[in-house]
């Protein structure tokens, strides 16, 4: 301490002593407009004289008469030196190339993009801004190499996967951290409905200034145990010095869902069930089980079932005989759906306070019968300076969404199971008047026979599902100059969020819930996490040469959660939903959990002679979480960078205007687990027959840490052809190792898992961005981005068990959720029993190739890939005088989709009556056929247990954005004291080409989506496409 | 104040969070659970541990009801009609179970969670008052007992099926799991030896069990327990002896009519799972209620065999369901007395004697209550006996036991096909390489 202090004191006490002085007055102007550049900072070389140009671009400095040499330097343009002259000295400043002087935002710091040795994406708030989309996520997809964002379904502010280079982790947590102007964000889900909700749906997109995503070790080790799958950094907008606007933005337009799945019409629904009828039949006249004669008798039977099956839900009348009534139900529960957003904002400021406030309404209806979603944003970021060597600010931001929401994709009542109804069924059944289902007639209650399954209509206007979040995301800091070069930053934050979910089923629910009186709910859950970040900044140069910038300082995090919630049933009527008037209380409960993490951080950068590169980093994070045995864990990374340009051997090459080379080796970690992994635990949830009991619930593991990646990262930046071009390549490995495992233990022990690190995966890949200036006129100007990434990923060590329920597994040797099932062989031609490829290993080697209709003599296989081989994201961007246009292509290839629903929605009458899709008109029929349809029988199993008859392709290339804006003159909009005007049209997800025969191949299943399971389809809603109008105005 | 005091005040203020940061603050502690080391120190603590038992044996897919229904999807054939959604309970309905099946993997995870359970509280037995030592050591017994009984059942072959020393039944697993370790991957104990695991766990429970003990298992329940074993094991002797001891020890007592013995709660229950709206599953209800999913339906192939006048017929709705299972919350009805009466009949009869009653009075007891008219003694038959206990035990789980006991067939699956014995679960034998599987998977 007294040390620190003296070291301060030294800083404190440098002076410089000014002789033998002289005059020197110029003027800076733009080398290009030939308008004075305002705030330029002149310097002498070799000597403190400093000072900065007016607003005419004009500067007077008083200098040391040894001093030969002139900097002149400011923001946006390239550094100068000027000989000292008598007389007015002017200079003309080039502009500097934007690709190198952007500032990127990295943990605890800034650099220039120029100066960086990790790996760094940026998304800027042109990109993103006025999406009209609920959460900024969707704004970032294909515009950033190496992140892949992946949207479950259609349904609104619910669960979006971000991977950044690939999947680090099996049972821990494989989304990146958030960080919002220094405040480490909640993201977990806190949905109770089965599916996750996006706890990030709660910013204001429009408030985003940057987001910068840390990709390598180098970049991210100083967030440690958090750091493996990457870090966003979201900064939001400051106001600028000078400056004062009002703006206000709006947009409204429509909705619509990206795609249908083709269903059966009621004639081909018809065929379709009685060939099931004669294919059963049959089976159950072979198989003897119903003792059936004769085969005649055995059809005449189940042709009567079928018949009177059809009969029934038909609404017990004729009408199927003529195929009279034939339901789209797709149409009965999609909606085009309107959207409308409203932002208002103020910026600005002097050089001492800098304001930026804005309030945001979103108002958004699902696609998804009565769905829908509400959010209201309010901010201010203020910092003032408070004398010159402290300034103190605030960044606060309140948000409050209310999402209504529908079931999970596992639900009856989930909308789009409404597709396993008959086509033959009526939407409004003609005996009672009412929708399907509502009512029946002579035991006076809703029916529970007919439509074939609960009908989801009845939840769209009897059940109600609503999330409410209160959301204050902040922090206060204090900016201390303490002496040249070294400041103090001081920050305390915090990210409160309150979420209350509250439900209600009326009577006519009851075939989905079987609670005939009414059922309600009510869930509330508290996080709070509170963070303070210390740290000293530390910059300076020396003998012209040396330029070392370090970044050191704590942070302490903690989180705690509380939760209650509670059921109840039996309501006085429909009218009554709160559970005060409930006469039985089904269930209560209330926890809570917390978590700290204290961490000690630091960073060295050194750049010698403007051309080599160091960067050090390291963090040292103790974790609540970990076991008592390994509670503090390191995560180093050091990276070095070479500016190839700034040698003489390339100073002559013309065309090659800036080259980089880069690498970089760290260590990162993992420790998104459950708060008390690492405890022997018994809970208390054993209650039985109202009494009150306890339980073991976990094995302990004292020795439980963080997952490790060891990411190496190497790559180039390059600018040619007069910076027009410029492109980034990085090639990478993250090695993981010590993953934590809910290993499966023997279940004679009385558990089924234990958390353990074990196992190993690694994830190698390659991006490549390419931005080019292709015109570049005074009128026009036409820019492209593209970037590429293509991600390998690969689970090499698992303990030797294989992972993972249903056909998505973990398995040693392949990529992460691989889908390992039956490899399908179509239907046999004699017979129509569906076939299996044995997959078994031949003696001598090889696999045995022939086919069984014996789903248990066939081995699984990997019969797919939810990973994609490469995603991409093509951006272009014309500007002709007013006109603005920019059209966003995004896509995934080489991954595949699972239609968990296909055992049901494609299974040729093996589940009954469920419609089916189109594509099982092609079934077999007679000896001969060639199909991979089966023949369908009804309630025999033929061919639906997992299998690749349920894999297809899922690759895809998306019109993601589309938006085509027009800026009114100056001179028509300054009559009306306007600053600027834009009017747009703007699209999102507008078109999409995919061989996916489902509703979407941007789709995982919502209600069990996890590492593991990826990209699995289960009656899950498309994504949105969105069309809105709208305007900008500054003033 | 002067810049330099703020800039110490600072530094004080964030020297002092450097060293505040020491480990103390890493150290939270769980609140909704508790750590598993303190977790049996007290004997209010063992007693909840043991009520926890009860709700895991309990659970849904063990003795909420699903392994007894799932016997009974086997061993039915045309007496019911499967029209279920759920893959996992159509193979088992058609016997073509894959390794893989998760009802199955279920089934096992499930005992074997519930004998962790029991094997906690028997570990920590010394820390129970002397008062309920006994008692407490007797429920933990009976739950184990009944487990494995249950578990040897559907995972091995059949007593009477070839040598049931020589059989592979299920691991035997008596110690708590405190960690994971080489011993953790046990081996298959043969039928015989988990058959006498099971009758010294019930026979122990039995003599230690006090008679009065609320819904928990008692006496009563202990002996009925060993009955059904004795009766699997073909030990006729001792099945008459234990039914009798069940019969007559018991407050249980048949309910006035056959309806009656399947409402939320019965008094004609020797042991019953208790099923609340906040804890527990009713799994028959799920799958045979009407109101459910209704996906059982039963047969005409079933309802033929009952006599016109049975009230037991009323016990089935026109569209085919059963209604035994109406209640969402109602009871498991594990063991019935009628249940008791049939065994001992069957006992006595078999073995030609008449302890406690005579064979005939006992099936009389049965077939007045559902207005049938009295057998006399001289009619009857063992055909008759059982299909006395076919028809009052209907649906109720007892279907393939009683199927591979009395050497039957359903469809093309004679009575000792392996397809009628569950495989080992993948997972099982994936985790633990000792273990072998079942002929035929």
């Amino acid at each position: 301490m007294r040390k620190l202090i003296c070291l301060l004191a030294f800083f404190c006490c440098i002076s410089t002593a000014i002789a033998q002085n002289k005059t020197i007055t110029g003027k800076v102007t733009d080398s290009k407009s030939r308008l004075p550049v305002v705030n330029a900072t002149i310097k002498t070389k070799g000597y403190d004289n400093l000072t900065i140009t007016d607003q005419d671009g004009n500067f007077t400095l008083t200098i040391n008469g040894k001093a030969k040499v002139l900097e002149v330097s400011s923001v946006g343009f390239t550094t100068q030196e000027v000989p000292i002259s008598d007389g007015i000295i002017n200079v003309n400043l080039e502009q500097a190339d934007k690709s190198l002087t952007e500032v990127v935002v990295i943990g605890y710091g800034t650099n220039t993009k120029r100066d960086i040795t990790g790996s760094v994406s940026k998304v800027s708030a042109k990109e993103i801004n006025n999406t009209p989309a609920t959460s900024f996520e969707s704004a970032i997809q294909g515009r950033a190499a190496g992140v892949q964002v992946s949207q479950q379904n259609g349904k609104l502010g619910q669960g979006i996967n971000i991977r950044i280079r690939g999947s680090a982790s099996i049972s821990a947590g494989n989304e990146p951290l958030y960080v919002i102007d220094g405040v480490p964000v909640i993201t977990s889900d806190l949905s109770g409905n089965g599916a996750p909700t996006d706890p990030l749906a709660d910013l204001n997109m429009n408030d985003i200034e940057s987001i910068d995503i840390l990709k390598d070790a180098s970049a991210s080790a100083i967030y440690g145990s958090r750091a493996s799958n990457g870090v966003v950094l979201i900064t939001t907008k400051k106001g600028k010095a000078g400056t004062s606007k009002i703006d206000l933005g709006y947009y409204t337009g429509l909705q619509d869902p990206t795609g249908r799945r083709k269903f059966m019409n009621a004639q081909q629904y018809l065929d379709l069930m009685f060939a099931a009828g004669v294919g059963g039949a049959k089976q159950d006249f072979i198989n003897g089980d119903s003792g059936y004669g004769t085969l005649e008798e055995a059809l005449d039977d189940y042709k009567s079932i079928v018949e009177g099956r059809m009969t029934r839900y038909s609404a017990d009348n004729d009408d199927w005989k003529t195929a009279k009534i034939n339901t789209d139900w797709q149409d009965q529960v999609f909606k085009r759906a309107p959207i409308s957003q409203y932002d208002l904002n103020f910026s600005g400021g002097t050089d001492k306070t800098k304001y930026y406030a804005s309030g945001e309404y979103l108002d958004q209806t699902g696609i998804l019968i009565k769905n829908g979603y509400k959010r209201y944003n309010a901010r201010l970021n203020l910092e003032q300076s408070v004398k010159d060597w402290l300034s103190i600010g605030v960044n606060m931001s309140f948000a409050r969404s209310e999402n209504k929401r529908v079931a999970n994709d596992d639900q009856f009542s989930s909308p789009l199971q409404i597709v396993a109804l008959s086509p033959i069924t009526p939407v409004i059944d003609p005996r009672t008047g009412l929708i399907s289902g509502a009512l029946d007639t002579i035991t006076g209650n809703p029916n529970t026979r007919y439509p074939l399954y609960y009908n989801p209509l009845l939840s769209a206007d009897n059940a109600y599902y609503h999330t409410m979040v209160n959301r204050t995301i902040g922090n206060v800091y204090g900016n201390l100059n303490i002496a040249k070069g070294l400041t103090f930053r001081t920050e305390f934050g915090m990210d409160q969020l309150n979420q209350t979910e509250e439900a209600y089923r009326g009577r006519l629910t009851v075939r989905d819930e079987g609670v005939p009186n009414g059922y309600g709910y009510y869930l509330t859950t508290q996080v709070l996490t509170i963070n303070t970040n210390n740290y000293f900044h530390y910059s300076t140069s020396f003998n012209d040469v040396h330029d070392v910038d370090l970044t050191g300082g704590m942070s302490y995090e903690k989180g705690t959660t509380v939760g209650s919630d509670a059921t109840a049933q039996d309501f006085p009527s429909d009218a009554y939903k709160k559970l005060s008037s409930a006469a039985t209380k089904v269930d209560a409960t209330s926890y809570s959990t917390e978590n700290t993490l204290l961490s000690y951080f630091l960073r060295a950068n050194y750049k010698f002679n403007d051309k080599y590169l160091v960067s050090l980093n390291g963090r040292v994070d103790g974790s609540s979480r970990f076991g008592a045995n390994n509670r503090y864990g390191f995560f180093p990374a050091a990276s070095v960078g070479w500016i190839l340009t700034k040698e003489s051997f390339l100073e002559n090459v013309k065309w090659l205007n800036f080259l980089k080379l880069k690498a970089s080796y760290g260590l990162t970690g993992n420790q998104s687990i459950p708060d008390f992994a690492a405890r022997g635990l018994y809970a208390g949830d054993g209650a039985y027959g109202g009494i009150a009991g306890q339980r073991p619930s976990q094995l302990a593991n004292p020795d439980l840490k963080w997952e490790s990646t060891r990411a190496t990262d190497v790559g180039l930046e390059a600018n040619i052809f007069g910076s027009r071009i410029n492109i980034e390549l990085d090639v990478y490995q993250r090695l993981t190792s010590d993953l934590l495992l809910d290993r499966e233990v023997p279940g004679t022990s009385g558990f089924a898992t234990k958390f353990e690190n074990i196992g190993k995966l690694y994830n190698k890949g390659l991006e490549i961005t390419i931005n080019t200036v292709n015109i570049s006129s005074k009128n026009f100007k036409w820019t492209s981005n593209l970037n590429f990434s293509s991600n390998k990923n690969k689970v090499t060590d698992l303990g030797g068990q294989v992972l993972g329920k249903y056909q998505s597994k973990a398995i040693e040797g392949q990529p992460l959720g691989v889908f390992f099932a039956r490899e399908f062989a179509g239907a046999d031609p004699q017979n129509g029993d569906a076939l299996y490829y044995k997959n078994t290993p031949k003696a001598g080697g090889g696999m045995d190739r022939t086919t069984t209709n014996d789903y248990n003599a066939a081995t699984d296989v990997v019969i797919g890939n939810p990973n994609p081989k490469f995603i991409y994201g093509f951006s272009n961007t014309i500007t002709y005088k007013g006109i603005d246009l920019d059209v966003l292509l995004q896509g995934v290839s080489g991954n595949q989709i699972y239609n968990g629903g296909g055992q049901y929605m494609s299974s040729s009458g093996s589940n009954g009556y469920d419609n089916q899709t189109t594509d099982q008109l092609s079934y077999w029929k007679k000896p001969g056929d060639i199909t991979n349809v089966p023949e369908p029988r009804l309630f025999y199993p033929n061919g639906t247990d997992p299998s690749s008859r349920y894999v297809s392709n899922g690759s895809y290339l998306r019109v993601k954005s589309v938006s085509l804006g027009y800026s009114l003159p100056a001179s028509l909009i300054k009559k009306a004291k306007l600053d600027r005007v834009r009017i747009y049209v703007r699209a999102q997800n507008l078109f999409t080409i995919t061989k996916y025969k489902g509703w979407d191949p941007e789709v995982s299943e919502d209600d069990y989506t996890d590492n593991i399971n990826q990209g699995v389809d289960f009656y899950s809603a498309p994504q949105i496409k969105t069309i809105v109008f709208g305007f900008n105005i500054g003033l | 104040m002067t810049m330099k005091n703020i800039i110490e005040n600072i530094l004080l203020y964030s020297t002092a969070l450097f060293v505040l940061g020491c480990n103390k603050k890493l150290d939270t502690t769980p609140t909704s659970s508790i750590d598993a080391g303190s977790a049996l120190t007290t004997s209010v603590d063992v007693k909840l541990a043991l009520v926890g038992a009860y709700k895991d044996f309990g659970t849904a897919d063990f003795f909420g009801g699903i392994i007894f229904l799932e016997g009974d999807l086997m061993a039915y054939g045309s007496e019911l009609d499967w029209s279920g959604t759920y893959q996992e309970l159509t193979q088992i309905n058609n016997k073509t179970i894959p390794v893989d099946n998760g009802f199955v993997s279920s089934n096992w995870l499930d005992g074997y969670t519930a004998i962790n359970d029991v094997n906690n509280v028997l570990s920590a037995i010394d820390v129970v008052d002397a008062s309920e030592k006994d008692k407490v050591d007797g429920e933990a017994k009976f739950i184990r007992g009944a487990s494995y009984f249950e578990l040897v059942k559907k995972f091995g072959r059949s007593w009477n099926d070839g040598d049931p020393t020589a059989n592979a039944g299920v691991p035997i697993v008596l110690t708590p799991t405190h960690s994971i370790t080489e011993e953790s991957k046990v081996k298959r104990n043969t039928v015989a030896e988990v058959y006498t695991q099971v009758i010294n766990d019930l026979t122990e429970a039995e003599a230690k069990l006090p008679q009065d003990n609320g819904f928990f298992a008692n006496q009563s329940a202990a002996s009925a327990m060993l009955a059904r074993v004795y009766l699997q094991k073909g030990d006729y002797t001792n099945a008459a002896i234990e039914a009798n001891n069940a019969i007559k020890t018991t407050a249980a007592q048949l309910a006035p009519t056959y309806g009656e013995a399947f409402g939320v709660t019965s008094d004609e229950d020797i042991f019953s799972i208790q099923v609340t709206a906040s804890s527990g599953t009713q799994g028959f209800n799920e799958f045979y209620s009407e109101d459910q999913r209704g996906e059982i339906q039963i047969t005409d192939d079933h309802l033929a065999l009952y006599e016109a006048d049975d009230d037991r017929l009323n016990l089935f709705n026109s569209d085919g369901y059963t209604l035994k299972f109406e209640e969402v919350y109602g009871n498991v009805h594990t063991i019935r007395l009628a249940e008791m009466y049939l065994i001992r009949a069957e006992a006595n009869f078999r073995s030609g004697t008449h302890v406690g009653d005579e064979p005939v009075n006992d099936i009389n007891v049965i077939r007045n209550r559902v207005n049938l008219s009295s057998y006399d003694a001289a009619d009857l038959t063992l055909d008759k006996i059982l299909l006395e206990r076919r028809l009052e035990l209907a649906f109720e789980g007892f279907a393939l036991d009683d199927l591979k006991r009395l050497e039957g067939s359903v469809a093309n699956f004679d009575w000792d096909s392996p397809k009628l014995i569950f495989p080992i679960p993948k997972r099982e034998i994936n985790t633990n390489p000792n273990l072998t599987q079942n002929e035929g998977y």
